[in-house]
């Protein structure tokens, strides 16, 4: 039966993406009666067709605690949401290629460590040894257990139905127009009629920005347009997560032998055009660093291509609190490394939306960092 | 019966004339052959059909566009697995493999191309 | 960057038509074929084709030799084992060849890229021995090789007569041709009869088929392979217009080898990925590029010549390219105006008069428009996935596009990039809500338009690269 958009909710969360579905089980569970909106079906933009890497290597140190926090829930999916994510516990390498590269990882490793991530420095005959597949290219790599994936599109499923195992409804092809504050608390409007809630939460990801501005809070979110690429299904090529100390490439071995090949590399479009082009200059740089990476690679046919929409912000740290000016407004985006972060935020939201107050100090994503 | 024509299933057709006559090596026995033709032609004729078992269920499949579109054919050609066998130009000295899933039959061949244990 | 006047992707006939008229009025062409030599489908080289078979005399074969030396022609570069994979610019095509990725820039583009079978799933449809007749042709014409013994050769269209005519010739027993649609023979004789040479043709091939006794059932279609680890035996039933089933009338036939052919549908991969705008008619094949009277796209500088642009045949397909030649010529300033004129006067009517006879065979095969009613929940529909109709229904029957149906089930997304199954998906999604498939918003294109072996795509030249934000640890 197609859901129709209510009247009435008591929060109101915008975006079916992994913030937004992990937002509303945690506070359909607390008891609160939630409604889940979006543009268009549930996990369909970023959460849907990201790389599925969840890795704490790559984080900012401030990210650092919350990523590690946030791999627990990962690791406990099936228990807590019920069903497969596809979380494989791979472990991850983080590689340098380049003398300057060197310096940086070591330098970023013992941040890290200080931020309470561990990492295992590998080089040479060591690095041979842990991962023959490695290319010569690669001069150092730091090993994580933490760093990790899951497949997208088994994810998604899964948190949908648990929503709804919890009581919490989803609507999709819901193009919001604007959430705005009302004074009992917020109110959706929309091409096919307007919500009224007590709460309202943006998790919209690249357009949390639009909708923070037709709440009245200009928040600066940019848009990436990030390509993928995956090959053909093939034997054993890596048995570890890939990512580069450069953030230019991630690389992956799913259980079904296909490998997907990323690392931010640009494609084309807007938020108004929706084309999400691939662009064939960025791909093929970005496939030409994966076969220095790993060389085993350059015999598997590429098989499929794609870009997905990902929020930025100037900081490259989320935004997770009330929107500036709103008592009843919320925001939590991302905004890259979203997909690793999203299950906490989600429980971290729902705590603030129900109690005020959040399990772990997020006052560094305070929206209101950007307010003029 | 003529060489190289399968009694029950498959076969050449007659008044072809061929290249140079050779065999492929194929899952441990011998498959007669000529230059021209496909690896899967050349195993079709000899009565071969089931060329590979699927990942998932583990179902046979075999050619079935013979233009190398839809990547039913695939073997494992002189140890690489994933070989579109209706588009692969037979040769002499070649070695063709049953695919199971992706891999070749023998792990280890595979193990050891990707570099190492696992 | 290679450049070259014109640029023909796909060596068939349409494509080697083209090359030949482009050369003949002095323009440098490159001409791309993934395939080792040149031919496409209809005239596909291997080893039974050196000496022609059953077809001497045949005027095909003379025309089929003149068309394959254009790629000796001074003018025209062929490379042969090329994969064109994307179009990054306009008048530009991605290569791979040799190993290496390359560029081609050309003044006008023709695809030529032919077409392939219609995958239509039935239970069993996967086992070996259940092939296309497609691929029966190319393994029986070219190969010189049989499929298998007793064959039952079912699915629909002119090109079912061809393949069993095949069959019988290379020694294989054909135990039965069924025919989806009812035959309305006696509608369509005006039309056929512009064609006489076909028409005579396919009579001939009937006539081959009554002589041998091989049973001709219209208005019947297979409904089952069965077998272990191969096809031991098939299973045929009465379909009607409207795609019914009368099961109760089924027979079984000891068989190993079942060819199936639904008709062709043309590949768009190409005109896709370079932005041309496409129609729907289901009689042709399902997305065609739409075509000026010159044959070109939406797409300035692009033409389509041959099955690619819908389904013609052979005849169609050379006509259309020496047309597509032409219209290059004149583009490039080749040839006089009145001179290219004179020339495609009669080319243009003589397309048209087999686009009739075209309507005519279609008006005598009205085959159900889709094959549905034969998938049984088991039924792999998704073959590189191994998805069944029962999981695709899970998604289909919820009413979702076929963006949300591939996201839930990872259908299309295995090495044949949808080949086998789109189509299938899209008639299930299109009746699960209602309207047809050309109503549906279908997959945007992407590269790569082939697989293609990373490695081979790493020489291309680039601009240097202007990579994604430092991650800043």
């Amino acid at each position: 039966m197609p859901e129709t958009l209510p009247r009435h909710a008591e929060v109101a969360v915008v975006g079916a993406g992994i913030m937004g579905l992990a937002t509303g089980i945690f506070l359909a569970r607390a008891g609160r009666e939630v409604v889940v909106l979006d543009r268009g079906e549930p996990w369909r933009e970023a959460s849907g067709v990201n790389a599925g890497s969840l890795g704490v290597q790559n984080k900012r140190l401030p990210l650092v605690p919350f990523t590690l926090e946030a791999l627990k829930l990962w690791r406990g999916a099936r228990e807590l949401f019920g069903g497969d994510v596809g979380y494989v516990p791979s472990g991850g390498l983080r590689v340098a290629t380049t003398p300057e590269d060197v310096i940086r990882l070591a330098a970023s490793a013992e941040e890290q460590r200080a931020a309470g991530s561990a990492t295992e420095w590998l080089e040479g005959p060591a690095l041979a040894a842990r991962a023959p597949w490695i290319g010569p290219a690669v001069r150092a790599a730091t090993f994580s257990a933490e760093d990790s994936f899951a497949i997208p599109l088994s994810a998604g499923p899964v948190l949908v139905e648990a929503l709804r195992q919890a009581g919490g409804r989803i609507v999709p092809d819901v193009a919001v127009r604007a959430v705005t504050g009302t004074a009992r608390g917020a109110q959706i409007e929309s091409p096919v009629g307007t919500l009224a809630c007590r709460s309202a939460v943006i998790a919209a990801g690249a357009w949390s920005g639009e909708l923070a501005r037709t709440a009245g809070a200009a928040l600066p979110v940019g848009l990436e347009v990030n390509m993928l690429t995956i090959t053909e299904p093939a034997d054993l090529v890596m048995d570890r997560l890939v990512s580069h100390v450069r953030g230019i490439l991630t690389l992956k071995q799913y259980p079904n032998g296909t490998c997907m090949i990323g690392g931010g590399w640009q494609g084309q479009g807007t938020l108004a055009d929706l084309r999400k082009d691939v662009d064939h200059a960025m791909l093929i740089h970005n496939l030409r660093v994966a076969a220095e990476v790993v060389p085993g690679l350059a015999r598997l046919a590429i098989v499929r291509s794609w870009a997905g929409y990902e929020g930025s912000t100037p900081d490259a740290l989320p935004l997770f609190g009330r929107l500036p000016g709103h008592e009843h407004v919320y925001v939590t985006a991302s905004c890259r490394g979203g997909f690793t972060q999203g299950l906490l935020f989600g429980r971290l939201m729902a705590e603030l939306v129900t109690t005020g107050q959040t399990s772990m100090p997020v006052a560094a994503f305070d929206p209101a960092r950007f307010a003029a | 019966m003529s060489p190289g024509v399968s009694p029950r299933r498959g076969g050449r057709a007659a008044g072809v004339a061929r290249g140079e006559a050779f065999e492929l090596r194929v899952d441990g026995g011998r498959v007669p052959a000529h230059a021209g033709e496909t690896v899967a032609a050349a195993l079709l004729a000899a009565g071969r059909r089931a060329l590979r078992w699927t990942a998932g269920r583990g179902e046979p499949r075999g050619v079935y566009c013979a233009m190398g579109v839809c990547g039913e054919c695939i073997m494992v050609v002189d140890g690489e697995p994933g070989v579109r066998t209706c588009v692969t130009l037979a040769a002499p000295g070649m070695t063709v493999q049953t695919q199971h899933g992706w891999t070749a039959p023998e792990a280890d061949d595979a193990t050891a191309r990707a570099g190492g244990a696992a | 960057m290679i450049t070259a006047d014109v640029a023909v992707v796909g060596a068939g006939p349409a494509g080697l038509a083209a090359a030949a008229e482009a050369a003949r009025h002095g323009l440098s062409v490159t001409l791309l074929d993934d395939n080792p030599l040149p031919g496409g489908q209809y005239y596909r080289q291997g080893p039974a084709t050196r000496v022609p078979d059953g077809n001497r005399g045949h005027p095909r074969d003379a025309r089929a030799r003149e068309l394959l030396s254009v790629v000796d022609h001074p003018r025209v570069t062929f490379l042969a084992g090329a994969v064109v994979w994307a179009a990054p610019e306009a008048r530009t095509l991605a290569f791979s060849h040799a190993g290496r990725g390359h560029r081609l820039r050309a003044e006008v583009i023709v695809i030529a890229a032919g077409a392939s079978d219609r995958a239509v799933p039935f239970p069993g449809w996967t086992l070996p021995g259940v092939l296309t007749a497609g691929g029966a042709q190319n393994l029986l014409k070219s190969q010189g090789v049989l499929p298998g013994r007793r064959a039952l050769v079912a699915g629909t269209g002119p090109l079912l007569l061809v393949v069993a005519d095949s069959l019988r010739r290379a020694g294989a027993t054909v135990v039965e041709v069924v025919e989806a649609a009812p035959i309305r023979a006696w509608q369509a004789l005006p039309r056929l009869a512009l064609a006489p040479g076909l028409l005579r043709r396919g009579l001939a091939y009937r006539l081959g088929l009554q002589r041998a006794r091989v049973p001709f059932r219209p208005g019947h279609t297979v409904i089952e392979a069965r077998g272990r680890d191969e096809v031991a035996e098939a299973v045929v039933a009465p379909i009607d217009g409207d795609g019914r089933v009368d099961r109760a009338r089924a027979r079984t036939l000891a068989v190993d080898t079942v060819v199936v052919g639904f008709g062709l549908v043309p590949s768009t991969e190409l005109t896709r990925l370079l932005g041309c705008r496409h129609e729907w008619q289901r009689a042709r094949g399902g997305w065609i590029p739409w075509r000026s009277a010159e044959l070109e796209t939406s797409v300035p500088g692009v033409l389509v010549a041959g099955d690619g642009a819908g389904i013609g045949g052979v005849e169609t397909a050379v006509l259309e390219g020496r047309l597509a030649g032409l219209v290059a010529a004149e583009r490039l300033g080749r040839g006089t105006g009145a001179e290219v004129g004179a020339a495609r006067g009669p080319l243009r009517r003589r397309l048209r008069r087999l686009a009739r006879f075209r309507e005519g065979i279609e008006a005598m095969h009205r085959p159900p428009p889709t094959f549905l009613s034969l998938l049984t929940p088991e039924t792999t529909v998704c073959r590189c996935e191994e998805i069944t109709a029962e999981q695709l229904d899970a998604a289909v029957a919820r009413g979702l596009p076929i963006d949300a149906v591939k996201a839930h089930t990872r259908a299309t997304m295995g090495r044949c990039q949808g080949r086998n199954c789109l189509g299938t998906l899209a008639d299930l999604v299109a009746r699960a809500r209602g309207c047809g498939p050309a109503d549906l918003a279908w997959p945007r294109p992407r590269p790569p338009a082939r697989p293609v072996r990373l490695g081979d795509l790493l020489g291309e030249d680039l601009p240097p690269a202007s990579g994604p934000e430092l991650a800043l640890p």
